[in-house]
C-alpha cells in the first residue's frame, strides 16, 4: 500500500482558490464516499481548514500515479474549476513525503504561525469525519494515530508553542519574566480599549487577582469592570492606585503623557521599590519614556512588544528545527511499520500456499497408503501441517527480517515466491 | 579515596554538561539526567568525605585539597536546596561547572601532607568554625550567581534586546529572592563562623584578634553582606544596585578565601 497526499495550502494558493476548495463537514463526507471507490483510491481523508485543503489517500503501490491524478481531478471538479486549473497550485506528495507532510501539518510546523495549537484539532476533526464516512481503513488509521503521537511529542519535547506571539498576550509573558507568577498580581487598565481588555483577560486567566480600570468615560469603565469583577477609578485618582499596581496597561487616546516620570517615582517610593511593569499600547504614547530610567520600572511601548514578538518567533523557529528532527525520525519509524503491515498478508499467503502444496501431495499419494481410520487420516494431516509450519517458520521470519532492512516491495517478494 | 573522588568528578561532569545543554536547548530530559547524576555525585561525595574522615582520623576539612572538595560538596548541597525551592535550573548551568572544577583541582592536588591536624581536631570548635565558613562561601557564590543573572535579565528587559538569554533566565523576582535569602543565610553562617573562630582562638592562644589578613578580609566581607542584607530585607533597596553589591561582595569573598593566603595569613584554609 502507498500513501499519497494532494492539496493546496496558504503558501501555494491564494485565498480565492482555497475558499473555492474548502469543504464543510457534510460535503466532506459525501465527497469522500464519492472519491474512495475501493479500487483506485482505497482509503481517504480530507483536511480542510482556512489555510489548507488536503486530501490524504491510500492506494495500491502500482496505482499511485493514477490515483494522484484522480484526486487532482476530483479537486478541480469539486471546486468547479476547469480541468488542470489547479496544477500550478497543487502539491502531490507520495509515501515518505506524504507522511512527513501530514506529521508537519499536525505538529503545526507548516502553519502560518509556527506552533499555533488549532491545527491538531482540525486534523483530529478531519479524521472523525473520515471515520464517520467509512473511508478510513487500516492504513490511514495507523497513520493518523501515529500523527497524533508525533504532534504530542513535538509539543511536549520542544518549545515550539512556548512563547507568545500576540500583542495581547505579551503582558502575561513580560509579567512572568518580571514577577515569575502572576498569581496575586494587581493590574491597572488606563483606558478601556479592546486590546487592553484582551490583555487584561489573559492576565486574569494567568492568575492576576485584582483589576482596576480607569477610563475617561466612566460608563465604559463600569461596563468592563462588571465583566472582570474589577473596581473603577477616575483619572484624578490614579495616584491613589498606582503604587498598589504591579502591571499597568495603558491605551488611552490622550495626546500626551498620562503616566509621567514624577508620578511614577512617587508611586515607586510608596511601593518600596517593588518592580512595576508598564505596557503602553497607545499611539501617541501615554507613558513618559523617561519612566524607563527609574530603577525597577520596566516600560514597554508598542514597538518593544513587536520586537519581543519577533524574538519569540525566532525562538519558535529555532525550536521548529528540533521538531523537524523528531518528525524525521518518526517518519522513518512509520515507514517501517507500514512495510511490516504490507508483508503481513504476503507472509500469510505464502504459508497458506505451502500448506496447500502439502495437502495436494497427500491427496496424490493417498491411494498408496491403503485404507486408514478417520483418526489415522487426521493424524497424517496434522503431521504434515506441523512439519510445514516448523520448516517454514524460520524461513518466513528470516524473510520478514530481510524485508525490514531492504527496499523491495512486498508484492514483488510474494510474486517471486509464487513463480 | 582517590577512585571514589574520581567517580564523584565523573558524575559532576555529566551533571555539568547536561545542565549546560539543558540551559541552551531547554530540554527537560537533559535536565533530568543532570539532576540524577548530580544526586549520584552528591551521595558518592558524602561517602568519600565520611571515608576520608574515618581513614585519616580527622575532620575532612583542613588542607587545601580538603577545603576545595568540601566546598564543592557544600555548593551542591546549597544548589539542591535552591533547585528544590525555586525550580531554577539555569543556576545549575553555572554552579555545576564550578563544582566540577573544584573537584578536579582537589583530585589533582592528591594527597597532601597536612601538618599535624591533630591539634586542630582535638577540639570540636575548630571543625564547626571551618564548616560554617565553607557553607557561607557557598551561599555567597549563590548570591553572586543570582545577582549576575539578575543583572543580565534586567539589562534585557530595560534595553529590550530580548536575545537568547531572555528566554532562558529565570524571572527577576525569583533571582532577587534567591539572592536575598542566600545573602541572609550566608551572613548568618559567616557571623557564626567568625564567632566560633574567635572563641576557638581565644581559648587556644588566649587572643581573639591577630590582625591576620584573613581576619581583616573576613570582617570586611561581613560588613558588606551585613549592609547588603539589611538593605535587601528592609526592601527599600533592591534590584540593580543590590545585585551589583552581590557581585562585588563575591570578589571580597574570593580575597578572603584564597587571596589572604598570599598575604601571609596563618590561616591554612577553610
Amino acid at each position: 500500500m502507498s500513501i499519497l497526499l494532494v492539496g493546496v495550502n496558504h503558501k501555494t494558493a491564494p485565498v480565492e482558490i482555497r475558499e473555492r476548495l474548502a469543504f464543510n463537514d457534510e460535503a466532506c463526507a459525501s465527497s469522500l464516499r464519492q472519491l474512495v471507490d475501493g479500487e483506485i483510491v482505497r482509503e481517504g481523508l480530507i483536511v480542510s481548514t482556512c489555510n489548507r485543503v488536503e486530501i490524504l489517500g491510500a492506494t495500491a503501490s502500482d496505482k499511485l500515479e493514477f490515483s494522484a491524478g484522480r484526486i487532482a481531478q476530483f479537486l478541480d471538479t469539486s471546486g468547479s474549476l476547469p480541468a488542470g486549473f489547479l496544477d500550478a497550485h497543487l502539491y502531490r506528495h507520495t509515501n515518505e513525503e506524504a507522511v512527513r507532510h501530514l506529521f508537519r501539518v499536525a505538529s503545526s510546523l507548516d502553519s502560518m504561525v509556527v506552533g499555533e495549537p488549532q491545527v491538531l484539532g482540525q486534523v483530529r476533526h478531519a479524521y472523525a469525519v473520515g471515520v464517520e464516512a467509512g473511508t478510513v481503513g487500516r492504513v490511514l488509521n495507523r497513520l493518523v494515530h501515529h500523527t497524533f503521537r508525533v504532534a504530542k511529542r513535538v509539543r511536549s519535547e520542544t518549545g515550539i508553542a512556548a512563547n507568545a506571539v500576540s500583542i495581547s498576550y505579551m503582558a502575561v509573558e513580560l509579567g512572568k519574566k518580571i514577577f515569575d507568577s502572576l498569581k496575586g498580581c494587581s493590574v491597572l487598565l488606563i483606558g478601556a480599549g479592546e486590546m487592553a481588555e484582551l490583555s487584561a483577560r489573559h492576565l486574569v486567566n494567568a492568575g492576576a487577582s485584582r483589576v482596576t480600570i480607569a477610563n475617561r468615560t466612566e460608563e465604559t469603565a463600569r461596563q468592563l469592570a462588571n465583566e472582570f469583577g474589577a473596581t473603577t477609578v477616575s483619572f484624578d485618582q490614579l495616584d491613589q492606585v498606582l503604587h498598589e499596581t504591579d502591571v499597568v496597561i495603558c491605551s488611552t487616546g490622550a495626546p500626551d503623557y498620562v503616566v509621567t516620570e514624577a508620578r511614577t517615582r512617587k508611586a515607586l517610593e510608596r511601593r518600596r521599590n517593588r518592580p512595576t511593569c508598564f505596557i503602553d499600547i497607545s499611539v501617541p504614547r501615554n507613558i513618559d519614556p523617561a519612566v524607563s530610567n527609574i530603577p525597577n520600572c520596566f516600560l514597554f511601548d508598542i514597538d518593544d512588544l513587536e520586537s519581543v514578538i519577533s524574538s519569540n518567533i525566532r525562538e519558535r523557529e529555532r525550536e521548529a528545527e528540533r521538531a523537524e528532527l523528531i518528525v524525521q525520525s518518526e517518519v522513518m519509524q512509520f515507514q517501517q511499520k507500514l512495510r511490516l503491515m504490507d508483508i503481513g498478508p504476503s507472509i500469510g499467503a505464502m504459508r497458506q500456499n505451502m500448506q496447500d502444496v502439502a495437502l495436494a501431495e497427500l491427496a496424490r499419494q493417498r491411494k498408496r497408503l491403503g485404507p486408514l481410520t478417520k483418526d489415522q487420516e487426521a493424524a497424517i494431516e496434522s503431521l504434515l501441517m506441523s512439519t510445514v509450519k516448523k520448516i517454514s517458520h524460520p524461513l518466513l521470519s528470516q524473510m520478514r527480517r530481510f524485508y525490514e532492512s531492504s527496499e523491495t516491495d512486498a508484492a514483488d517478494i510474494q510474486k517471486e515466491f509464487e513463480d | 579515596m582517590r577512585s571514589l573522588l574520581l567517580a564523584v568528578l565523573a558524575a559532576y561532569l555529566i551533571a555539568a554538561i547536561h545542565s549546560i545543554l539543558a540551559f541552551v536547548n531547554k530540554r527537560r530530559s537533559l535536565q533530568r539526567v543532570a539532576e540524577w547524576s548530580m544526586a549520584a555525585g552528591f551521595i558518592l561525595h558524602t561517602g568519600a568525605l565520611i571515608a576520608d574522615w574515618a581513614i585519616d582520623g580527622h575532620y575532612p576539612l583542613f588542607s587545601l585539597r580538603e577545603s576545595l572538595s568540601f566546598l564543592a560538596w557544600a555548593l551542591v548541597a546549597l544548589y539542591s536546596i535552591v533547585l528544590y525551592h525555586y525550580r531554577t535550573q539555569a543556576v545549575g548551568a553555572f554552579t555545576m561547572p564550578l563544582v566540577s572544577v573544584l573537584t578536579l583541582i582537589a583530585l589533582l592536588i592528591g594527597t597532601d601532607a597536612s601538618t599535624a591536624p591533630a591539634a586542630f581536631s582535638a577540639t570540636w570548635l575548630f571543625p564547626i568554625h571551618t564548616t560554617l565558613l565553607i557553607f557561607a562561601y557557598a551561599a555567597f557564590f549563590i548570591v553572586f550567581m543570582a545577582s549576575v543573572m539578575y543583572l543580565l535579565q534586567e539589562r534585557e528587559l530595560k534595553l529590550k534586546t530580548f536575545g537568547a538569554t531572555f528566554h532562558r533566565l529565570p524571572s527577576l523576582t525569583t533571582v532577587n529572592e534567591i539572592a536575598t535569602s542566600s545573602a541572609a543565610l550566608g551572613l548568618t553562617l559567616l557571623t557564626l563562623g567568625i564567632a566560633t573562630g574567635v572563641i576557638w582562638s581565644s581559648t587556644r592562644f588566649g587572643r581573639f584578634w591577630r590582625n591576620d589578613p584573613k581576619e581583616i578580609f573576613a570582617l570586611l566581607t561581613w560588613g558588606l553582606y551585613f549592609f547588603l542584607t539589611c538593605y535587601r530585607l528592609t526592601a527599600n533597596w533592591r534590584g540593580r544596585s543590590a545585585a551589583w553589591l552581590g557581585v562585588v561582595g563575591f570578589a571580597l569573598v574570593l580575597l578572603t578565601f584564597v587571596g589572604a593566603r598570599f598575604l601571609g595569613s596563618y590561616h591554612v584554609f577553610g
